[in-house]
Order: structure tokens, then C-alpha cells, then sequence
């Protein structure tokens, strides 16, 4: 009996928190060169490519990978796009009519720029990305709901922002965001920049929902401890390196803490890789000047990582995890005497 | 006791053998007809021309794929297009342009001319962009 419970436990366990993992036995090696193979096709033909990039592959996970990665290392984000379509959505957020016009104009826009330019907005990775799957046969749907990166006014986030999918691999559902996975826009230049991020791919749905909350809830891919709207806005600031160090972020489960002084704060994750203990270090600022520290104690057992933090001087802090030098994620801590 | 199950052993073996027996006789026969329909169907292959278009006119530049293989056409200036490989019956054609929804045509032995309308696929557009810049709290000035 003792033993049959451990084993439930263990598959339970190994439910909740295999994802990427579920592949391990897999080597996507075959399925990134067969992506890189098409680095210069257009989208012209999108059957053609579907099949030029799977058609040598053996495994749905590996097909859709080649895909996957082909949308994200050739198309590119287009950053005054995005810019003037978040003006015209917030604008019309209240006029149904205005904006169904304005969704029916910018779609001509985006689909022109998409098979000319191949720049496309997160909702047209996440189009090419469904089309192309389902040109290969796979179950692959478009998910709408919100994203909340570092620069999300989280007080004027009442509308859907973001786009990203679900992929059906041997009967079960997993998360991948191409939009966010395939590099970054520099904001000053609009220029985009290439820089795939893998942790996006079959991400852990824990992780995933800390800054990604679908309109369908049945999207979160979570059968309990679903966050509420409330919840995710409350959430700490995830950055994209979170998403190649960590699968999970447990603890603070809020962005703001109010503390007296002396008084100590907790952060639990779970590790994708193992690190050093001298990597992990808090940069924490006052507004005036900041400085990067160890935290006050820092303890590592297996994939778990669970920091202490101790705040003695009266203040009020934005305090930014690293691990080397990724960013993870971001707090405030207002601290009274 | 033994004779009774010698008996069982060898009334079953009698059902067995008439199934195969049967499967045997009914076998080439339903070959036979098979191998004419095939053969009729060889018999006729078709050259397939169609045009596509969309609630406000002809579409250029939409894709035609025999499905499972990668001979394909391409529609013309006014949405036209002439399949470079003769088709039979039972092949699909899969319609597809960006934006609007796939389409698939199974092709019968009456087919010549393909008219085909393409309906827009609905999409909610939107996009939130990736970035590392750090968070940075606003702070009253005092």
C-alpha cells in the first residue's frame, strides 16, 4: 500500500512538473539544423516550407520544434507597430465598432508585413506558428490573453495585450511563447534584435502563468492553485532569463512588500540548472544609488533554491534577483522603521 | 470427459477451417473488382484549372498543394492557376494563403474547374514585446 501511494505521488509529482522534460530522450539537434536548413525561405509558400522543414523528421515534438524555431529565428518583431497598434487599442477600448475597424485595417497591415517584410507582432508568430503546425499535421491553437513584462502599467492592463500558443504533442497540451522567445526590440532604436530564448519552449506552466494569463483559463494548463487576474497583477516582474534559469518562482508570490525593519523576506524557486552559490546575488536600489549583494543566507538543495533576505536600514527598494548575470526578477520592499 | 473435449477441440477446428476456407474463395473476387475501379480510375486523369478569390475579388498569389507531396501551383494576377501535374479522383488540393482560412477540395472524376471562395480567418491582433530592461519604481521627488 505504502509503496503504491509513493508511486502515485511520484507520478503526480512528475505531472506536474515534466515538461520539456517529458523529451529528454529527445535530441532536437536534428530538428534545429532542418530550421536553420530554411533560413532564407520566404512565406510565399507556406506548405512548402511546413514540408521542407519536417518532412526528415520523426517525431511530432521534433516537427514541431523545426517549426517553432523557424518562426522564431526568422521572423522579427516590428516594435512601431506594436507601439501604434497599443494606441489604437487603448483608444478604442471602449467603441467596439472603432476598434473592430481598426483590427480589420491593421490585419491587411500585418499580413502585408508579414509575407514581405517576415516582421510581424506577437499575434502573427503566434498565426504563423498555428498555420504552419497544422500544415504538418499538428494540433497546434493560438491562446489570447495577457503578458506582463517590466514595463506593463499594470493599472491600464485591462485588455488583452498578448498572443502566444499551445501545442498538442502525444495527446498532451504544453505552453510555448514565440513572440517573447524570439529576441528583443530595442525601444530606443526600434530596431529588433535576434536572440532566441529556449526556456520558452514546453515551458513549466507554474512558471509560465507568473506573467502569462490566458482569457481561457483552461489555458493555464494548471488543475489547481490556478492564479486569479488579482493575483497575476499582484505577481513579481519575470524577465526572459527567467524562463532559461527557473521552472518554477514559489515565493513571494506579490511584486510589493511593506516590512519593518530587521524583518526578513523569503524567495523560493526551482532551478532548470544547477548554480553556484556565489552566483546568486540581489541588486538592490533606493532611488539614489544601488549595490549588488549576497543575499543573507542562500540555500540549495537539489533544484530548489530558497533565499533569506534581511532589510535593516528604514527605506524603500527595488531589489532585482541575478543569477551571474541574468536578471530573474524584480521586487519592491518598503521598509519602516 | 475426454472424448467430449476431443469432440469440442475438432468442431472448432471444422469453424475455423470453413471461415478460412471462405476468406480464401472471397478474397480474389473482391480483388478482382478492386483492380477495375483502379484501373478506370488511372484511366482518367485530369488536368484541373480553378480560380480563388475572396468577398472582394480575385486572390493572387494563393498556394495549391497536392496534399501529402510538394507539387504545387500558385494563382496568377487574376486569381487563376492551372495544376502542373494531372490529378485523379480521390487526390486533395489544399488552398492556402496568409491570413485566410486553409481550404481543402477533394478532386471526383466530374472535376475540371475549381471555383473556389476563401473567408478571412478571424483574428484578434494584439502583441506585448519581450524586454530585459530592469524594472524601475516611480518615486515622488521630495
Amino acid at each position: 500500500m505504502k509503496t503504491r501511494l509513493f508511486v502515485l505521488l511520484f507520478i503526480v509529482a512528475f505531472q506536474t512538473h515534466a515538461q520539456l522534460s517529458d523529451f529528454e530522450h529527445i535530441n532536437f539537434r536534428k530538428a534545429d539544423s532542418a530550421a536553420m536548413a530554411c533560413k532564407d525561405e520566404g512565406l510565399s509558400n507556406l506548405p512548402e516550407l511546413a514540408y521542407k522543414l519536417t518532412s526528415n523528421l520523426d517525431t511530432d515534438v521534433e516537427r514541431f520544434r523545426a517549426i517553432y524555431l523557424w518562426v522564431c529565428s526568422n521572423i522579427a518583431n516590428d516594435y512601431s507597430l506594436y507601439q501604434k497598434n497599443k494606441r489604437k487599442r487603448y483608444k478604442y477600448k471602449n467603441d467596439s465598432i472603432k476598434l473592430n475597424a481598426w483590427n480589420t485595417r491593421l490585419k491587411k497591415e500585418i499580413f502585408r508585413k508579414l509575407l514581405k517584410q517576415k516582421r510581424t507582432i506577437c499575434t502573427g508568430y503566434a498565426y504563423i506558428l498555428q498555420e504552419l503546425s497544422k500544415m504538418a499535421n499538428l494540433n497546434c491553437k493560438i491562446v489570447h490573453g495577457f503578458g506582463r513584462t517590466s514595463m506593463t502599467d499594470v493599472e491600464k492592463l485591462d485588455a488583452p495585450n498578448h498572443s502566444w500558443n499551445v501545442i498538442q504533442l502525444n495527446g498532451k497540451w504544453y505552453l510555448c511563447d514565440p513572440t517573447w522567445a524570439s529576441g528583443i526590440p530595442n525601444p530606443e532604436t526600434n530596431e529588433f534584435e535576434f536572440q532566441y530564448n529556449d526556456g520558452m519552449f514546453l515551458t513549466n506552466p507554474k512558471l509560465f502563468a507568473v506573467n502569462h494569463f490566458p482569457i481561457d483559463d483552461r489555458w493555464m494548463l494548471l488543475k489547481e492553485n490556478k492564479p486569479t487576474f488579482d493575483e497575476f497583477l499582484n505577481a513579481p516582474v519575470i524577465y526572459g532569463k527567467a524562463y532559461t534559469n527557473l521552472t518554477g518562482h514559489d515565493a513571494p508570490k506579490k511584486m510589493h512588500h511593506i516590512i519593518q525593519k530587521n524583518e526578513k523576506v523569503v524567495f523560493k524557486y526551482q532551478l532548470h540548472k544547477s548554480v553556484e552559490e556565489d552566483d546568486i546575488k540581489f541588486l538592490i536600489d533606493n532611488g539614489y544609488h544601488n549595490k549588488k549583494i549576497k543575499p543573507t543566507s542562500t540555500l540549495i538543495e537539489n533544484e530548489n533554491l530558497t533565499l533569506e533576505h534581511l532589510f535593516d536600514t528604514k527605506g524603500f527598494y527595488d531589489v532585482h534577483l541575478y543569477i551571474g548575470e541574468d536578471l530573474i526578477s524584480t521586487y519592491t520592499v518598503k521598509v519602516k522603521s | 470427459m475426454k472424448t467430449l473435449t476431443m469432440k469440442r477441440i475438432a468442431q472448432t477446428l471444422g469453424v475455423i477451417s470453413i471461415v478460412m476456407i471462405a476468406a480464401v474463395i472471397s478474397n480474389p473476387l473482391y480483388a478482382q473488382t478492386q483492380v477495375t475501379a483502379s484501373a478506370t480510375a488511372v484511366g482518367q486523369q485530369m488536368t484541373i484549372k480553378g480560380k480563388v478569390s475572396d468577398d472582394k475579388g480575385p486572390l493572387p498569389g494563393v498556394n495549391i498543394v497536392l496534399k501529402g507531396s510538394k507539387v504545387g501551383a500558385i494563382t496568377d494576377g487574376k486569381g487563376e492557376f492551372t495544376f502542373p501535374k494531372a490529378l485523379s479522383s480521390g487526390d486533395i488540393l489544399v488552398f492556402s494563403f496568409l491570413g485566410y482560412e486553409k481550404q481543402e477540395v477533394k478532386i471526383d472524376s466530374n472535376t475540371t474547374f475549381i471555383n473556389l471562395v476563401l473567408s478571412t480567418d478571424l483574428v484578434e491582433i494584439m502583441g506585448a514585446v519581450s524586454t530585459d530592461k530592469p524594472y524601475k519604481s516611480k518615486r515622488s521627488k521630495n
